[in-house]
């Protein structure tokens, strides 16, 4: 039981990783980049050679992170930001055929065969916790989580820039009004998120295995957290990741039969009752 | 979103129909299995007509809806031992039922969020079918039965007389559409598509008339599906992944989203396509990506719209010459 309880925190963090880029894009620009998924991908892979020609988890670490945002960011200015005047569903198409693409490279560069990515050594093992013995490694995933969950959460509410992303979110022409460049902000989002994707990329490596195609299964996780979660929020992606990953391993665990259809449900079960997600984004009261 | 076709739109379906044939004639035992396929990717395809085209409705998640119709078809006729017809027809009842559960919550969403929720659940469908041993997991099962059409001289194990079959099928299931997209639900259809508020604002119930239209083509899309499964009396998840949902929207756009003559012919183009390009390479996928990108890019109205243009411009150059 807490076995599980863990299990499906550890999942949720890596959910959280994942959606939360999604999630404020979404907020902002009221578009979702469906190749967020492929980079996850490209973070795990980018990781994997990482730790094949250095033999350091923690270089990989980095080395996903980075090449996850750069290929965001060149992605953002060569060719979503053009799409901008076409409007978001242009750019979420786009997009969709980005995930063909980046799937048949990762064939073509990584080969078709699923690789378990080598956690660093100074977490191998298992630790005691709760009277259980669980994975050191599962345990690092779950704080790596709640430090960057906390670490936004300072930077959205505590800093002037995350002060000008909520009012971005809120009402986007008024904070370009008030003269802003939003556009520059949201670059930055957008490209710390693929950061994080990257990131949840190569933690997830040890845990999951690396192969080509590994993006399109999170990519519908990450889909339903931001729906369930409410769009463009931090606490509503945290929510909404914690929901996901626990419904996904103890729905595995307890009804494996019906597992699929359990998220479904939760999923339908938000939508009808709270069509804005459980906790939208917007002004407080 | 196209307005109705002109009273010509017939005499086009003929055409494509009859060029069907003569490549039926002319080819060899692959052509006829392309000509099966074709007709499968044309009726799939002018189901989702129905939703982009009509009702403006982008689905992610179309491919579940023709998994869905063969998976039906090979746990009816197959696991129950229904006989094929009645499996079939029921194949078609569990598309349109599961179509109205998932359109139930999505068609409450709009833009963005709609497509979201159709390629999540297309997927939670696709990877129910991949876990599951029953129906044979990633394997697949074969020994789907086939509709017994010895009555009228048909045997539908035989591949040249299947695509004659198919197409058969494909030309009844454009003329039931073309009415549809005709009547005053097309136009109702339409009419939510340009202007939901104005819609609404008149009293339409504007959410049960999109839910009506993802009923009939996931009706349709698991028709499609049926045929596809007695095609090789074989199913498979590989039916309802998401690169099918992809590659029919693909058909979709091309064809001009809203015409069901422009995307049965797309369906032509795309399956000779994809039949050259993975005899040349492993990662054809790649070449559709790219091809899907550019797509939605230069996207105007298909190849219905060009070839509107066209004959708009052709009949002003016949009214200039004549005033003249």
């Amino acid at each position: 039981m807490i076995i599980q309880l863990l299990n499906g925190l550890q999942l949720a963090m890596l959910l959280f990783l994942l959606s939360v880029g999604l999630s404020v894009v979404f907020g902002l620009m009221r578009f979702v980049n469906l190749a967020h998924g492929t980079l996850f991908m490209l973070g795990a892979f980018v990781g994997l050679s990482t730790v094949e020609a250095t033999g350091s988890f923690w270089l990989a670490l980095a080395a996903g992170t980075l090449a996850a945002a750069v290929a965001g960011g060149l992605l953002y200015l060569g060719l979503l930001r053009r799409l901008q005047p076409a409007g978001p569903l242009k750019q979420v198409l786009v997009t969709f055929g980005l995930i063909f693409i980046g799937l048949e490279v990762a064939r073509l560069v990584w080969g078709d065969y699923a690789e378990r990515l080598p956690g660093p050594a100074s977490l191998a093992g298992a630790t005691e916790i709760f009277g259980v013995y669980y994975p050191t490694y599962r345990l690092f995933v779950i704080a790596l989580g709640l430090a960057v969950a906390a670490l936004l959460h300072f930077g959205l509410e505590r800093t002037r820039l995350g002060a000008v992303i909520r009012a971005g979110v809120d009402d986007r022409t008024m904070t370009a009004a008030l003269g802003i460049d939003i556009d520059r902000v949201f670059f930055a989002v957008f490209v710390v998120g693929c950061a994080l994707a990257g990131l949840a990329g190569v933690v997830a490596g040890p845990v999951l295995s690396v192969y080509a195609g590994m993006d399109m299964g999170v990519l519908i996780l990450a889909l339903v957290v931001v729906v369930i979660g409410g769009p463009g929020s931090l606490k509503g992606a945290f929510a909404g990741a914690l929901l996901v990953g626990m419904a996904e391993t103890f729905g595995q665990v307890w009804l494996p039969e019906v597992a699929g259809m359990l998220l479904y449900g939760l999923m339908a079960a938000v939508l009808v009752l709270r069509p804005q997600g459980l906790l939208p984004a917007g002004p407080r009261a | 979103m196209t307005p109705p076709a002109s009273h010509s739109r017939h005499a086009v379906a003929l055409l494509l129909a009859v060029l069907a044939v003569g490549y039926w004639l002319a080819s060899g035992y692959y052509g006829k299995e392309l000509v099966a396929e074709t007709a499968i990717t044309a009726i799939l395809a002018m189901s989702l007509s129905l939703l982009v085209g009509q009702a403006g409705l982008v689905s992610l998640g179309h491919a579940a809806y023709f998994g869905i119709g063969a998976y039906a078809l090979a746990g009816f006729g197959q696991k129950l031992g229904w006989p094929p017809a009645l499996a079939m027809a029921a194949a078609v009842a569990v598309g349109a039922l599961l179509a109205l559960v998932v359109g139930w919550v999505a068609v409450r969403l709009a833009g963005v969020f709609f497509i979201m929720i159709t390629l999540a659940v297309g997927e939670m469908i696709h990877a129910w079918f991949l876990k599951d041993r029953s129906f044979g997991g990633v394997g697949g099962m074969s020994g789907v039965p086939r509709l017994d059409l010895s009555g009228i001289g048909v045997d539908l194990a035989d591949p040249a007389q299947f695509a004659l079959f198919a197409l058969a099928v494909a030309l009844l299931v454009y003329l039931l559409l073309d009415r549809l997209v005709l009547s005053p639900f097309g136009q109702t259809l339409r009419a939510i598509h340009q202007n939901e508020e104005r819609a609404r604002a008149l009293g339409c119930p504007v959410g049960r008339y999109k839910l009506a239209a993802f009923v009939v083509a996931g009706a349709v899309a698991a028709l499609a599906g049926t045929l596809a499964a007695q095609r090789s009396a074989f199913v498979s998840p590989e039916l309802m992944t998401w690169t099918l949902s992809g590659e029919i929207l693909i058909v979709v756009i091309v064809g001009g989203s809203g015409s069901l003559l422009g995307v049965s012919a797309a369906a032509a183009l795309w399956i000779g396509l994809r039949h050259q390009l993975s005899t040349m390479t492993d990662h054809w996928m790649l070449a559709m990506g790219v091809i899907f990108v550019v797509l939605v890019l230069v996207a105007g109205d298909g190849i219905d719209g060009a070839l509107r243009g066209l004959w708009r411009r052709i009949a002003a150059r016949r009214a200039a010459r004549r005033a003249a």
